[in-house]
């Protein structure tokens, strides 16, 4: 009996390695390395269904995205990468192009995609490196921007609707300016009952403080330089510029103890624990938040400074692997292709925090009116712009964080700390041969 | 005797080719990248000469991580010193529940420096954090310990004195267990002080164990990487210890020619350290070999 026990594993794992065997020779498998995350669950579903249609596997690979970067530039030092395609972020694209690991899309993309119906926005900092020049190195994959989840009935309250005309001579209502913004948000501030007005985002984790305030250095017309010469004294440390920091660090008196710094999952917590009046997030957080905060929560598009409204770039594209065989390299662009495929869109939006790229959903009324963020997620898409995507992407981030941590932290007055930025700054686009 | 020399070789070659792999290439090989452009995810490298190492002694935040880490090392040593040490000499007296006592002490040091890292953000959180609540209830004023810039260095310390001073405490008693009794007796025959018999007994003879704790915690703390990454982060500039800026300029920017320029300065600065701590023992135990 032991024996005949023996002998059926041995046969079910011989089996099961012929399987695997069979399936490798035939190269009907493709591996996407995302971070760890609803999307990219709802990935996987999509995945499935393609190899039911398809036969080839698909394997979503999640890495907490504390680690996420690390572990996909690591395995792109390898002479064989573990994934056929990376969702990476739009910062990545100028390390991805111009070190060679992210496959040219230019001649294969505009062929298999119809482009006409990617938002430009999207199409331009998700795939395209450098911006405008028609070279793509990534496919549209989860499109998102920044914005802001609000305690509706807060605001609907008809005492505190009093109290604020009263106070402020104004309906209160979803700010628009971020003059108002701070009205509300200093309102709202009631620190003796746990309530606190807004939570911006301030960690000092990879690009959250820069992503929560280049909303407000673009708004106020301050720049990370010109992309021309790549030159950012006078730019980053301009008089706009310091306005800027000066207000973002003026908002976080109205903001819960810890408002200095908070990361993704900090605002998150700061929103969906009740105490916040208003959160600034990635709109791919606004599922979470409206199954966790019903109709309490509502969603608005980031504020604008003199009708100036411009916000933060989130999302991630599809880029192949170039070190992995050419064979894989087929495979990966026929899921590519497929899931840019309107009908797999339109699948792809009612998976939790499944943004969609697609100009021709993003205005139906039918996606608009899906969720209670759908219609602020589709018009802050209009007024997107994102970080610098040059392969020194990442040192350019590290600086900013720090000298903007300095300001933020009293080390610095707002001025000093981004004159060091920009000197900082331009010293990286020296040393990277950018400067021109 | 050619034969037994051939054994000799053939005992010590596998532990010699063991560190020549992994403890001498490595150091040759770091050496030679720190003469290169080398980044992490880039399939090609240029000499580039001494210039990582003029980036090195030029840019600012090198030597800010270097004194970083050198407060720290000073700061945390003496205050796990100092504590371990005076519990040490209260757990030298028999008491009730002395056992359950020490065994409670030493919890700390036995748990993961990371895991305790992350622990300690959400106790010294300024928001929901249990001791900025228990000292607001006691009407104390609530620092911002993890976002405050003057006390992000000092919430790290406090973890780091919090998890090691029993380590300093644990060789402490050792040392002070070790010290003969007719010792002593013989001090109170004399009538010595109680400062006298701590000042000429207790402390001269404990004194090799506590350096070789010192040295033993030095080196450690110089490496401090695990608190800092779970508490501030490693780009945090009031808390980036050279492991922390080492880790941001390898991995976060991929600069591998840059990263191995400064290991290589670290390295030197941390082998003339050693070498004073070894001398000051050897000395020390001259000492008391010809007292002995």
């Amino acid at each position: 009996m032991g024996t005949q026990r023996l002998l059926a594993i041995l046969a079910a794992v011989l089996f099961a390695s012929l399987t695997n065997a069979v399936e490798a020779a035939e190269g009907k498998a493709i591996t996407i390395w995302w971070a760890q995350w609803s999307p990219a669950d709802g990935l996987q579903q999509l995945g499935d269904e393609f190899t039911k249609k398809t036969g080839t596997k698909v394997t979503v690979h999640q890495i907490p995205w504390g680690s996420y970067q690390d572990q996909v530039f690591l395995n792109f030092g390898n002479k064989q990468t573990d994934f056929d395609i990376v969702v990476g972020d739009s910062q990545w694209l100028g390390r991805g192009a111009t070190d060679k690991l992210y496959l040219d899309l230019s001649d294969w993309l505009p062929k298999a995609v119809d482009l006409t119906t990617i938002h430009p926005a999207a199409l331009k900092y998700l795939c395209e490196y450098p911006g405008g020049s028609g070279h793509y190195f990534a496919a549209p994959c989860e499109t998102d921007a920044m914005g802001f989840a609000y305690r509706k009935d807060w605001f609907e309250d008809a005492t505190e609707k009093s109290v604020f005309k009263a106070k402020y001579g104004r309906e209160l209502a979803v700010p628009q300016s971020w003059d108002e913004f701070q009205q509300v948000a200093e309102f709202f501030q009631r620190p003796e009952r746990k309530r606190f007005g807004c939570a911006i985002a301030t960690g000092r984790g990879y690009d959250c403080l820069v992503m929560g305030y280049q909303n407000l250095m673009w708004a106020f017309g301050g720049s990370w330089g010109d992309p021309a010469t790549f030159t950012a004294k006078g730019q980053v440390d301009g008089a706009p510029a310091v306005a800027a920091l000066t207000f973002f660090k003026q908002l976080l008196a109205s903001g819960p103890k810890g408002a200095p710094n908070l990361d993704y999952g900090d605002l998150l917590e700061a929103f969906t624990n009740g105490s916040t009046a208003m959160a600034m997030n990635f709109f791919a957080f606004s599922p979470t938040i409206a199954k966790q905060m019903g109709d309490k929560a509502g969603f608005f598009v980031m504020p604008a400074k003199d009708g100036k409204r411009v916000v933060s770039l989130g999302g991630q594209g599809f880029s192949i692997s170039t070190k992995v065989a050419p064979a894989q390299q087929e495979l990966a662009k026929e899921f590519i292709a497929w899931f840019n495929t309107r009908a797999v869109q339109e699948r792809w939006i009612t998976k939790d925090a499944g943004f969609t790229a697609n100009t021709e959903i993003l205005k139906s009324d039918a996606f608009r009116k899906a969720t209670p963020y759908n219609a602020a997620f589709a018009e802050s898409l209009d007024h997107v712009q994102d970080f610098w995507n040059v392969p020194v992407y990442n040192e350019l981030l590290a600086k900013a964080v720090q000298h903007l941590a300095d300001a933020l932290d009293g080390k610095a007055e707002p001025k000093a700390a981004l004159e060091a930025l920009a000197a900082d700054h331009d010293e990286i686009f020296q040393d990277a041969g950018l400067r021109k | 005797m050619s034969g037994s020399r051939g054994l000799g070789y053939a005992f010590v070659l596998p532990t010699l080719a063991f560190l020549v792999l992994f403890n001498v290439f490595p150091l040759v090989y770091n050496l030679v990248l720190g003469f290169t452009n080398y980044r992490l995810s880039g399939s090609t490298w240029e000499w580039v000469g001494g210039l990582n190492y003029s980036r090195v002694f030029a840019k600012p935040e090198y030597a800010a991580a270097l004194r970083t880490t050198g407060l720290f090392v000073v700061c945390a040593v003496a205050a796990e010193l100092t504590l371990g040490f005076v519990l040490a000499l209260a757990l030298t007296r028999p008491f009730r529940g002395k056992s359950a006592v020490l065994t409670l002490l030493l919890v700390p040091m036995m748990l993961s420096p990371a895991v305790m890292g992350l622990y300690w953000t959400l106790i010294l959180n300024g928001d929901y954090g249990i001791l900025d609540q228990m000292l607001g209830a006691l009407g104390i004023d609530q620092p911002r310990w993890l976002t405050d810039g003057s006390l992000k260095l000092l919430s790290v310390l406090i973890v780091d004195v919090w998890m090691w001073t029993p380590f300093m405490m644990l060789i402490a008693l050792a040392g002070l267990n070790a010290i003969p009794a007719y010792i002593y007796e013989a001090a109170e025959i004399d009538r010595a002080s109680r400062y006298t018999v701590f000042r000429r007994i207790t402390l001269p003879m404990c004194a090799p164990l506590l350096i070789l704790a010192v040295l033993l915690r030095a080196t450690d703390a110089l490496k401090q990487f695990d608190l800092v990454m779970a508490m501030t982060g490693p780009n945090e500039g009031a808390t980036q210890t050279v492991s922390a800026l080492l880790y941001q300029t390898l991995i976060k920017e991929g600069k591998v020619g840059l990263s191995s320029a400064y290991a290589c300065v670290v390295l030197v600065g941390v082998i003339a350290l050693a070498s004073l701590f070894t001398r000051y023992l050897d000395r020390l135990a001259r000492q008391q070999g010809r007292t002995g």
